[in-house]
């Protein structure tokens, strides 16, 4: 009687559903394969290529992107901590540590969803190598926060959770064989709400 | 209940099908794909600056210090020449095809004297150029590209406020045409 559409549409159902439903998180999950990964920064050297594997060359069509070249630069973003705790606006974090060899580069906050916070003319919401203020041995400690504070700030107003984004322009490190031991900044919680 | 649960592993097997389906074909069909965006701003053989806030096309510069300026181009008929003068502190160009893949990219220092000066060219245009070069290219780079179609974009550096003018100027005197024996 009605078993066998009844089966049928469960095996219709199941292909569709889970079909859709796998595609759309995998492109929403990453940014594709052959990523660097330092700490909670990652990069995609290879995603504006040609030989960017399939789940790339999916991802960057769907975004729409304008993405840096090899010569240009590379961008790592983090969406977390070191602890590999989410990035909240509620908290603040000390962003401290030395960038990979580069020849300017810089640094602001996005949205979850990737589109730059403008807090307003009057707040910090970027820092460049320029403007960064250094210790003697060019290390250099960056404090974002909803609140103000001394030396580098990094006003973040926005509510949820948010990325860091950092921007190398000019950098052998795009081009990285992973003989190069590079090191990022370090991301580490300070406190959570007016503390 | 044998046959439910065959009828399950089936639509899994077709699910793991039409994800493969999915990914290698999306970018074929996603319509907001950068070229397609590029070529949605009506401006060929011209840069576009883009602004802070995304326009109708979802394009816009992201980075605070990083001034963006798009082109899309087409060498079937000629080759494309780009050029962009003025002394800012960082420039950078890519040049994509139209399955934004890239192509070529350089900065200010792989540039001769810092300044741009490209043209690309499909192969047989190219070996016409090289054959008899003429003596508005002798310090262009020349670039070869399989695909017809693509875009460049144009990024300059101002990394504190007062450099805005210049990057500004920079970008609106850059100019990407096609190039034309006189």
């Amino acid at each position: 009687m009605l078993r066998i559409p009844f089966l049928v549409a469960i095996t219709l159902a199941f292909a569709f559903g889970g079909g859709i439903a796998s595609s759309v998180w995998a492109l929403k999950a990453t940014a594709g394969f052959g990523s660097i990964a330092i700490g909670p920064w990652v990069a995609f050297p290879q995603a504006q290529t040609a030989t960017a594997d399939p789940y790339a060359k999916a991802h960057r069509a769907r975004a729409g992107d304008l993405l840096f070249g090899g010569a240009e630069g590379l961008v790592f973003s983090a969406a977390t901590d070191d602890s590999g705790a989410r990035l909240s606006s509620d908290c603040s974090y000390d962003i401290s540590g030395i960038t990979p060899p580069a020849r300017f580069w810089t640094f602001y906050a996005t949205t979850a969803d990737g589109v730059t916070l403008r807090p307003g003319p009057d707040l910090p919401a970027a820092i460049n190598s320029w403007t960064v203020l250094r210790a003697q041995d060019s290390s250099f400690v960056i404090h974002a926060s909803a609140a103000a504070k001394p030396n580098n700030w990094l006003a973040i107003r926005h509510s949820g959770s948010f990325k860091l984004v950092l921007t190398l322009l000019d950098t052998p490190t795009a081009g990285s064989s992973g003989l190069i031991d590079l090191a990022m900044p370090k991301i580490i919680k300070t406190g959570c709400g007016n503390a | 209940m044998r046959s439910l649960l065959f009828a399950i592993v089936v639509g899994l097997v077709g699910a793991t099908l039409l994800h493969i389906v999915i990914v290698l074909a999306l970018p074929q069909f996603t319509g907001r794909d950068a070229y397609t965006r590029v070529l949605d701003l009506l401006e060929m053989d011209s840069f576009f600056a883009l602004s802070a806030e995304p326009g109708p096309t979802g394009l816009r510069n992201s980075d605070p210090f990083l001034r963006t300026a798009v082109c899309s181009f087409s060498v079937a008929d000629a080759p494309t020449r780009f050029i962009a003068r003025g002394s800012v502190p960082f420039w950078s160009l890519s040049i994509f095809d139209s399955g934004s893949n890239e192509v070529f990219s350089m900065n200010d220092q792989t540039a001769v004297n810092g300044n741009l000066d490209l043209v690309v060219a499909t192969p047989i245009q190219l070996v016409e150029l090289r054959k008899s070069p003429p003596e508005a290219l002798a310090q262009s780079i020349m670039i070869e590209m399989g695909d017809e179609d693509g875009y460049a974009v144009l990024r300059a550096l101002a990394p504190l406020g007062s450099f805005d003018e210049e990057v500004r100027d920079f970008l609106t005197e850059s100019s990407c045409g096609l190039f034309r024996r006189s």
